[in-house]
């Protein structure tokens, strides 16, 4: 069994900062604290406390987000912060978002803290049969709640305080100028396929966004948990968001590898009318097979993106995440296929039957 | 299978199966799940790393050759590192000539520009590596 509390200098120190930040709490202990794998792009832990409160002895789940020395995706934690607390009143299972702390001098690190929500379960990518026989409750969810963060108005969010806000005809120039740099910036080696694919997607750019959104930038299975009852129970992952155009989320989140690779389920959960159905009567948004495709052959650049600046990561030595080399890897070559099929037929590629 | 190979493979199954189990729970665990399954996507890829970085400087050498980039170096060895030192540089060649080839109207550069993809998506394909078994969470 692992231990309870595993690195008990972090312990201390956080309890000493939570002291700082829970005014009706005093004698906080942490009783459990152990780093959670698979949090690529934060250091990830879960905590309990229990301190003294209006109740007498009380208890509380954590999460402690904490920045690592190099991450998956290298963003601002003001962002995931205000993602999602922009989140609150609409309907999405999102964690609460409690203390931000951009100082280091506590942690070591800036960080931020969230409550942690109990019975939840992660679905692997690559086992979505694992959430049966809740895969159709689960998929209708994952619509439903996708559409209503592309409901949300960025406007008045807190995320519009924290990042520009594009205009509806320069979400997808903007989008593919950041990845096709993080591409050039981090590549190891000539990327002859993410390249062909950013020319043909500048070449014939995408209709101007229905209505402007919050993004959540990496919606998919993987992302979420459920309560092994047929509900999904958090969205989590905020650290990708921004303000942008709804189809980002909806090619992300519909994405080959995010599916297990099935082609009759989006998302790997639920049939592909049903699941657009519910996105758009929950998004408002009309579903336009043009600005469909074209976000489709982005999501998969925009993995490349990515996975390109992990493997550098890796080589690189900034991080030793052994799934910075899985994602430098396999899922490299996974895009790398997905973009050749889509874009290889409409270059006069007869494809195998 | 070459002895490099099975070593790969086996060393993958000891974590996998023997060392993972055992840390269950902790975050050493799911870092050695991972370690584990690359160390036998490893061995599988190890046989035909070198064959099938040559066939690709092949590849790529003949659709220059196409296009007019006439480039006759040749690896300074058959070691991987030559070899994609070596097709590196031909991709580099190959992303200009793709460029170029879009830019024309003319049917003969059309013709071209689908050999480039139809090399693209071959080469995808072969690059892919067989999907895990997951044992524990990744991803």
């Amino acid at each position: 069994m692992p231990e309870a509390v595993q690195d008990q200098a972090l312990a201390d120190a956080f309890a000493a900062y939570a002291e700082t930040r829970m005014a009706d709490a005093s004698n906080i202990e942490v009783t459990q604290l152990a780093r959670i794998h698979g949090g690529a792009s934060r250091e990830t832990f879960t905590v309990d406390i229990a301190f003294d409160g209006s109740n007498g002895r009380e208890t509380k789940g954590l999460i402690l987000r904490k920045d690592p020395p190099d991450s998956l995706i290298d963003t601002d934690r003001k962002v995931e912060f205000a993602a999602i607390r922009s989140m609150t009143g609409a309907g999405i299972p999102a964690p609460d978002a409690l203390f931000l702390e951009p100082d280091q001098k506590h942690l070591g690190a800036p960080f931020f803290v969230m409550g942690r929500i109990e019975g939840g379960v992660p679905v692997n990518p690559f086992r979505i049969e694992e959430v049966e026989p809740h895969r159709e409750a689960i998929g209708r969810q994952f619509f439903r709640h996708l559409g209503s963060i592309a409901k949300v108005d960025p406007a008045t969010s807190p995320l519009a305080d924290e990042i520009d806000t594009p205009s509806p005809d320069t979400c997808w120039k903007r989008e593919l100028d950041y990845w096709e740099n993080e591409i050039d910036t981090n590549a190891r080696a000539p990327q002859p396929i993410s390249k062909a694919a950013i020319r043909h997607l500048r070449r014939n750019p995408p209709p101007p966004a229905q209505r402007l959104s919050i993004v959540h930038g990496d919606y998919r299975s993987g992302n979420y948990l459920h309560d092994s009852a047929g509900s999904i129970n958090a969205v989590l992952d905020w650290e990708m968001a921004h303000i942008g155009d709804p189809y980002e989320d909806l090619a992300w989140a519909t994405d080959p590898l995010w599916s297990g690779s099935d082609k009759e389920l989006a998302a790997g959960l639920l049939p592909w009318p049903e699941a657009i159905a519910i996105w758009q009567e929950t998004s408002g948004c009309t579903f336009d097979p043009a600005a469909f495709e074209w976000w489709s052959i982005f999501a998969s650049v925009k993995a490349m993106g990515i996975w390109i600046s992990s493997a550098r990561a890796f080589a690189d030595g900034k991080n030793d995440d052994p799934i910075l080399a899985w994602s430098g890897w396999f899922t490299h070559c996974a895009h790398e296929l997905t973009l050749a099929s889509r874009l290889a037929p409409k270059y006069g590629v007869e494809m195998p039957a | 299978m070459t002895d490099i190979g099975m070593i790969l493979q086996k060393l993958g199954g000891t974590l996998v199966g023997e060392v993972v189990p055992k840390l269950e729970g902790d975050y050493a665990g799911g870092q050695a799940g991972m370690v584990g399954m690359m160390a036998i996507m490893a061995g599988e890829a190890w046989d035909g790393a070198a064959d099938r970085l040559y066939r690709e400087v092949e590849g790529m050498r003949a659709l220059l050759a196409a296009g007019g980039v006439d480039i006759k170096t040749q690896p300074d060895s058959f070691k991987l590192f030559d070899l994609t030192a070596l097709r590196n540089t031909l991709a580099d060649e190959l992303i200009e000539l793709q460029t170029r080839l879009e830019t024309s109207d003319d049917e003969a550069a059309k013709a071209l520009n689908t050999q480039i993809w139809g090399f693209f998506l071959a080469g995808a394909a072969e690059r892919m590596p067989n999907p895990p078994q997951f044992e524990e969470e990744a991803g």
